[in-house]
């Protein structure tokens, strides 16, 4: 696989560990649900959080040597963070996606 | 005198960082945009829009040029301060050392060299013996690009990044390396009096009122962007510590590190000094075939980044070949040196030391000169994120005091916010502007870049008259209004840009994106077009609240 389709991967995984770990918190869980879902366990929701940003530095490895990659990969979750932040303020509805 | 440690590091925050916080602004803003200064070059030079190019053939194309090559007179003036008796005519001056630096991104050539001089220097102390002379050129044919033409991204929004473009005596090396220390202590103190780092980690309610609002976002673009701030501030830090803040090869340790030179010489077989018996220069041309034979061979194929040569037309002299760096955050590497006179391999250079090694990846992370756009965008929104957060603590600042200011008599929230609206917005003016006056100033004028540098203080100046001009409101708790107008006068000067790009120049956007593409223009004229469209959504955002204008105890919320 060509090193834009990792980084690309890196990103949106960054994007989704991000998003799971805000939804893990139950006052941003309300913001994206409203009543109409029961949040399921804090932990699991960490858990797959958690993962999800692990994947995506395995994806930034794939795509660059290891010391690009730490730069990489932390200015993304940088970014994915910023991301789900301004979503959750803005159109936390969007967020929804992430947990279908 | 604090009744806790908090208290204690909350105002140290607070007033270090307002303090500091207006050069800071600057050091990021430019920091950001000096991510593209190439880019930004090729803008505000048209000539040099063109693809970027590799260190050309040395024997055909340099070798001329480097005869060419004169000692600039700005340097002439500043060596002669230093030296006894005139100064030779700089035409009789020789070249004794030279180098070309070239990345990924430059399709014009930056050179320069070091001339003997004969004079003794007024200070012993002083061993530059030296003039320097320097110049851009373009490496397809060899011909020198003028002096007056400004490369606005590299030698002016850089420079302004590190410091301020202000000279004299160091100062803005010298406030910039203040404000990248207070930095890493706001960061530090930031994470000590923030409460709750997890909890409100995606916590940002622009609904609140203002107050609340700007601290979250100050929280939020601090928190999120905190490895970039700590290792940039930092890096940036290790950057300048050896030669400004800890010169003790200069100074305290001076003889040690002149027999270091000596032991240094003796270990690499590259020698200190030159013998003073004249010798020709063999191919350099063959040397690069050489070095990237031998880079090929350690299965790292890559371009030559920096060519240098030292103690020229010596017996002694040497040139040293540096691998490019566009595949790793270490600027360059991998040097091969060879003797000058026969293009014998002196000594290849081993893999660096540990410490040498965490070295080169601090400044390399920091100058980035590697390939990897991804990464480029990634540092402009940490510059960005860190611009917000600035921005939003001058806000913040502001909101919790104007009230009780305003029934006080102070002017204090005045200032600041009048400050923040210059260092904000006007900052933003005054880079547009100076990019503006770029494309309606005639191409052939004498000493056009000083009229843009003129131009970018000019545009700044305005800026800060206007916010205090406007100022009032603010001593009665209310908005100042020069924050909606300066927003819809960076609207309007960003759109400019872009017309005047394209009028002066004939590069449109169909066409330097999709006829002929070329990236470095569309981009910053894409991101012109984005940041007008950001201005004018704020500056209606803005003027539109402003109207509910709150009275001094009213409840309502200026900003809100």
């Amino acid at each position: 696989m060509n090193e834009a389709l990792w980084l690309l991967l890196a990103a949106l995984t960054a994007l989704l560990g991000m998003a799971w770990l805000a939804l893990a918190m139950p006052m941003h869980w309300k913001q994206v649900f409203t009543h109409t879902a029961v949040q399921p366990s804090t932990a699991i929701l960490r858990l797959l959080g958690c993962l999800s940003l692990l994947v995506s530095a395995c994806c930034c490895v794939m795509a660059d040597s290891l010391s690009m990659a730490v730069l990489v990969w932390l200015m993304l979750l940088a970014g994915a963070a910023f991301m789900v932040a301004m979503l959750l303020a803005r159109y936390p509805t969007l967020l929804r996606i992430f947990w279908p | 005198m604090f009744a806790n440690f908090r208290l204690a590091m909350t105002w140290l925050h607070t007033w270090f960082g307002l303090v500091l916080g207006f050069i800071l602004m600057a050091a990021f803003f430019f920091g950001a945009l000096s991510v593209f200064d190439r880019e930004i070059d090729r803008w505000a030079i048209p000539e040099t829009r063109f693809a970027p190019q590799h260190m050309p053939s040395f024997d055909a194309v340099l070798k001329p040029v480097y005869e060419k090559l004169k000692p600039h007179p700005d340097d002439m003036v500043a060596t002669q301060k230093r030296v006894i008796g005139d100064l030779p005519h700089p035409d009789t001056l020789t070249i004794s050392s030279l180098y070309a630096y070239t990345t990924h991104r430059d399709p014009v050539l930056t050179i320069g060299a070091e001339f003997d001089i004969p004079n003794e220097l007024k200070d012993a102390a002083d061993e530059h013996a030296h003039v320097h002379g320097w110049a851009t050129i373009d490496p397809r044919s060899g011909e020198f690009l003028s002096d007056d033409k400004l490369k606005i991204g590299s030698n002016w929004f850089y420079p302004m990044h590190y410091r301020l473009n202000w000279s004299w005596m160091l100062v803005g090396y010298w406030l910039v390396g203040l404000a990248g220390f207070i930095m890493l202590v706001a960061l530090v103190t930031g994470v000590i009096i923030h409460r709750k780092i997890f909890r409100e980690f995606f916590t940002f309610r622009p609904w609140k009122r203002t107050q609340r609002s700007a601290l979250d976002l100050h929280n939020l673009t601090g928190v999120v962007a905190f490895p970039f701030h700590f290792f940039f501030a930092f890096t940036g830090l290790v950057i300048f510590a050896s030669w400004l803040y800890f010169p003790v090869g200069d100074t305290l340790l001076r003889p040690l590190h002149k027999q270091h030179e000596v032991v240094e010489a003796q270990r690499t077989g590259l020698p200190n000094e030159p013998a003073g018996v004249p010798a020709p220069l063999a191919s350099v041309d063959a040397m690069i075939l050489e070095a990237k034979r031998r880079w090929a061979a350690r299965d790292m194929p890559g371009e030559v980044g920096l060519l240098f040569i030292n103690h020229l037309g010596d017996i002694n002299g040497y040139v040293s070949l540096y691998r490019a760096g566009s595949d790793q955050v270490a600027l360059v590497g991998q040097a091969i040196h060879f003797k000058a006179s026969t293009g014998e391999v002196l000594r290849e250079e081993p893999p660096p030391s540990v410490v040498g090694s965490i070295n080169e990846f601090l400044t390399g992370l920091h100058l980035q000169h590697f390939e990897h756009w991804l990464l480029r965008w990634l540092y402009v929104l940490g510059g960005l994120l860190g611009c917000v957060c600035i921005a939003t603590g001058f806000i913040f600042f502001v909101e919790k005091r104007k009230r009780k200011h305003a029934e006080s008599g102070s002017q204090g929230s005045r200032i600041v916010d009048a400050l923040a609206v210059t260092t904000v917005t006007g900052m933003l003016i005054a880079t547009i502007g100076m990019l503006v006056v770029n494309r309606v100033l005639p191409a052939d004028l004498v000493g056009k870049g000083d009229w843009e540098k003129l131009a970018f203080w000019g545009f700044w100046l305005l800026a800060l008259l206007h916010a205090l001009w406007r100022s009032a409101p603010v001593a009665m708790a209310a908005r100042n209004p020069a924050w909606a107008e300066q927003c819809r006068v960076l609207a309007a000067l960003a759109f400019l840009a872009v017309a005047t790009n394209w009028l002066t120049t004939g590069d449109h956007l169909l066409k330097t994106v999709f006829i002929d593409t070329y990236w470095p223009v569309a981009g910053l004229d894409l991101s012109l077009l984005v940041g007008a469209l950001i201005a004018a959504w704020a500056g209606g955002r803005l003027a539109c609240k402003s109207t509910s204008f709150p009275g001094m105890k009213q409840e309502g919320e200026a900003y809100e």
